[in-house]
């Protein structure tokens, strides 16, 4: 719309009033403008037509609008002879427009036009000039530009003229840093704010330098600022590629994370997105974080808020921190694991998953935490989820923190956690995610706490045998039967669990399996090439089925079973092993087995006497017991030379540590025969008789002629 | 001379030490014991008093220790938003 009329000149004015200034001028009115105390332009409402014209002929008048702009903007541009409409009513007194000839004043009137009219060819004219007024030496100057600029960017059509000048965003950022001036401060962040909501703002900013300004902003004391710059950044994070490396560049990390002790939610949010954003995937950025006491401020967030997506950005930064191995602990000192607990009864599930990731990365860390008996009881709760993601996350979250931790495992037992860990398991099916946690959960909760019988039991009574037993079934994956192997160990410590576990057909199982992954760890040759499947070592299940038999074998029943599938000669070959767990099951189960004459037999012609010798020197008093006592069991009907060979070495490894019995033994009567040895000391120690129960006597009881006293007045051997 | 309380006094007493040894860790660790090595430590008594103070204290054979899982490997993108 254009006006050519003079008189449509109040109507102008009508309109200027509706402007955003709703200031009148004067320029048609004529009313005088007042400046008052703080700066602000007010009218002082008293209209008077007070147009008069220059003496000059005019050779046109200047009504059009773009020559009123001119006029205002580029005065030196007008043609010669022009008439200016002037509203000085009396010549010793300056108009408003001439006492108020301050670039600015003039400026603000001309755009305040082209707010009006956006007009985009104007615009760009006015453009330059601003960028000149904010790079102007005087404070003043760049304020009024600031807040011209600023209301220009909240139309659109200034607002894209404005970012598609490169000196123009350049300008407001040198002002921006620059300024000492707070309300400068506060017009030059809010204009980058609102470039930042285009891809073409971001752009402009980014490429201005506007970054590092805007981090530097992070330590201002206006709130207002603070808002500003954080917002901006955000954008920037999100959508501006390269922006996240330049934040980090600026050291942006150091100055946003004290901003996480202001109280305003809606500003943490943005702030906490901000350091998410920044640290994922970046390790040096989580570092930092931890370095500025993060940690503690996230997980003060987790405790106080109850903002839902203030507390889901946090979660999510804290989800990321939880991978990194230093974090980790400083999360969990800050009482992490008790504030992310707060959040999983909820109504939101965004944030309850979150935290539950989040729990489950820490929960490695904090196996010796204390008060977890809120999350704990949850946690079981959790259990009756059908959610994958959840109940994958509760079982995983529940088998570390019962790991070595008696206080958790009986807290999780008296819970009804091995019931709650049961149906999981059923309804898990074939979902290892699920079923390899919760075993391994079962498999804490059945042993080392003074509620493992219990565990045990209720294992039982829960009807978890069979399921459990099933799960040894094909198709393997290893890290479930591993899990399995050890917690059919442990059930089977409780007397009343054998039977069931036999007619579940878990010896069945667990020799297949035995036999299984011997003849794959055989097959790769020497142990040093480790066999891994499913990341587990055949060598591990080999010595997790033969610990889960060894406990099966003092059940009378299994253990003749177990001796009737053929595994003697294993558990001899086993005797040989280089790891000490596996000799000491193996030892272990034969011990058992030797129980019985037949199977002491088959031990003995299988050659067992010599490895077991040799176990009787170990430093383990596992291993040496049981070699003892399958050695005292296969030689029962053995001749005194062999008992006395047993003897001996016995003396050598189980008083080795026992100086005044070594001494004793050495200055005892020398030994002769065939049993000097290499292995034995100088000074072999020598027998004159033995014990009436080494005679010959084939398991029959002692005498009761010789309570308490010692037979060492009988035969000489 | 009480022989029971000075070990390694003679051959045969340290032989029924070793083995009365042997038994009650056997059964400290949960195994059996054959009714000749039960009435062997009954017609021991005195050693097996003794003894009994020498075990050591600690728990021998508890099978596999528990392991923790680290899950932490590496981030995951949210599954939900």
């Amino acid at each position: 719309v254009t006006v050519g009329e003079r008189d449509s000149g109040v109507a102008k004015v009508a309109e200027w009033q509706h402007t955003m200034y709703d200031l009148d001028s004067g320029i048609n009115s004529g009313a005088p403008t007042v400046r008052d105390e703080d700066g602000e332009f007010t009218s002082s409402k008293h209209y008077t037509m007070t147009t008069t014209v220059t003496r000059e002929e005019p050779d046109y008048e200047i009504t059009t609008r773009s020559h009123r702009v001119r006029a205002a903007m580029f005065p030196e541009t007008l043609e010669a002879g022009t008439t200016i409409l002037s509203t000085q009513t009396d010549p010793s007194e300056m108009t408003n427009v001439q006492r108020l000839a301050e670039p600015s004043q003039l400026l603000k009137t001309a755009i305040v036009h082209l707010i009006n009219y956006q007009d985009d060819a104007e615009l760009t004219r006015a453009v330059p000039e601003l960028t000149k007024l904010l790079n102007d030496e005087d404070q003043v100057v760049v304020n009024k530009a600031a807040q011209i600029v600023n209301q220009l960017t909240r139309k659109e059509a200034s607002r894209r003229a404005l970012m598609q000048s490169p000196q123009m965003v350049a300008a407001v950022v040198r002002a921006m840093q620059n300024t000492g001036d707070m309300e400068t401060a506060r017009a030059t962040a809010s204009i980058l704010h609102n470039l930042s909501h285009q891809r073409e703002g971001l752009l402009s900013i980014f490429k201005s330098g506007g970054i590092p300004a805007l981090v530097r902003m992070l330590s201002s004391p206006m709130e207002s600022v603070l808002f500003y710059a954080i917002t901006t950044l955000h954008n920037l994070l999100l959508h501006q590629e390269g922006a996240k490396m330049a934040v980090r560049l600026a050291d942006g990390l150091l100055r946003m994370v004290p901003l996480l002790n202001k109280s305003n939610p809606k500003f943490l949010a943005i702030t906490t997105d901000c350091l998410q954003l920044l640290s994922y995937g970046n390790q040096e950025s989580k570092l930092i974080i931890l370095a500025n006491r993060g940690p503690e401020a996230l997980v003060h967030i987790m405790r106080t808020y109850s903002y839902e997506k203030l507390l889901w950005t946090t979660s999510r930064v804290l989800k990321v921190l939880s991978v990194c191995p230093s974090n980790k602990p400083a999360i969990v000192e800050a009482g992490g694991m008790q504030a992310l607990g707060k959040h999983l009864t909820g109504s939101s599930q965004r944030l309850m998953q979150n935290c539950l990731w989040t729990l489950r990365n820490l929960s490695d860390a904090a196996t010796k935490e204390e008060g977890m008996d809120g999350l704990l009881q949850v946690l079981v709760g959790l259990l009756s989820s059908d959610d994958l993601n959840m109940l994958t996350c509760a079982t995983g979250i529940l088998s570390n923190l019962t790991c070595n931790n008696a206080y958790n495992k009986t807290l999780v037992t008296q819970s009804n956690g091995v019931e709650a860990l049961i149906h999981a398991i059923l309804r898990a099916g074939e979902k290892e995610d699920v079923t390899e946690p919760a075993v391994c959960a079962l498999r804490h909760l059945t042993s080392r706490h003074q509620q493992a019988e219990v565990a045990q039991n209720a294992v039982r009574k829960h009807y978890g045998i069979p399921a459990i037993v099933k799960l040894l079934n094909q198709p393997y994956y290893w890290p479930v039967i591993k899990a399995v192997v050890g917690l059919v160990r442990n059930l089977a410590l409780c007397p009343e669990n054998q039977a069931p576990l036999r007619d579940a057909g878990a010896t069945n199982r667990l020799v297949t399996l035995l036999l299984k992954a011997h003849q794959d760890a055989q097959k790769h040759g020497s142990s040093a090439q480790q066999t891994y499947q499913d990341g587990v070592r055949m060598e591990e299940i080999v010595e997790g089925c033969t610990g889960a038999l060894h406990i099966l074998a003092r059940d009378p029943i299994n253990r003749a079973e177990i001796a009737n599938m053929q595994t003697i000669p294993l558990f001899v070959q086993l005797l040989y092993s280089p790891v000490d767990n596996v000799k000491r099951v193996a030892a272990g189960v034969l011990c058992e087995l030797a129980l019985d004459k037949p199977s002491a037999e088959i031990i003995d012609s299988e050659g067992a006497s010599a490895p077991l010798m040799e176990l009787l020197h170990s430093n383990n008093e596992g291993i040496a017991t049981y070699a003892a006592a399958v050695l005292f069991r296969i030689s029962e009907d053995k001749n005194t030379d062999y008992k006395k060979r047993v003897s001996v070495e016995l003396t050598h490894s189980l008083f080795r540590h026992d100086p005044a019995a070594w001494e004793m033994a050495h200055n005892s009567v020398p030994m002769d025969g065939p049993y000097a040895d290499a292995e034995l000391d100088v000074g072999m120690v020598g027998y004159s008789g033995f014990p009436a129960d080494m005679d010959g006597m084939d398991g029959g009881l002692m005498s009761e002629d010789y309570p308490g006293t010692l037979p060492y007045d009988s035969q000489p051997y | 001379m009480n022989r029971e309380e000075a070990p390694g006094k003679s051959p045969e007493d340290m032989y029924i030490q070793q083995k009365v040894r042997v038994l009650l860790m056997l059964k400290k660790m949960g195994s059996n014991l054959t009714p000749s090595e039960e009435a062997f430590l009954r017609n021991y008594a005195g050693v097996v008093h003794s003894q009994m103070s020498q075990l050591p204290q600690h728990n021998i054979d508890q099978g596999a220790e528990d392991v923790v899982t680290a899950f932490s490997r590496s981030e995951t993108e949210d599954r939900r938003q």
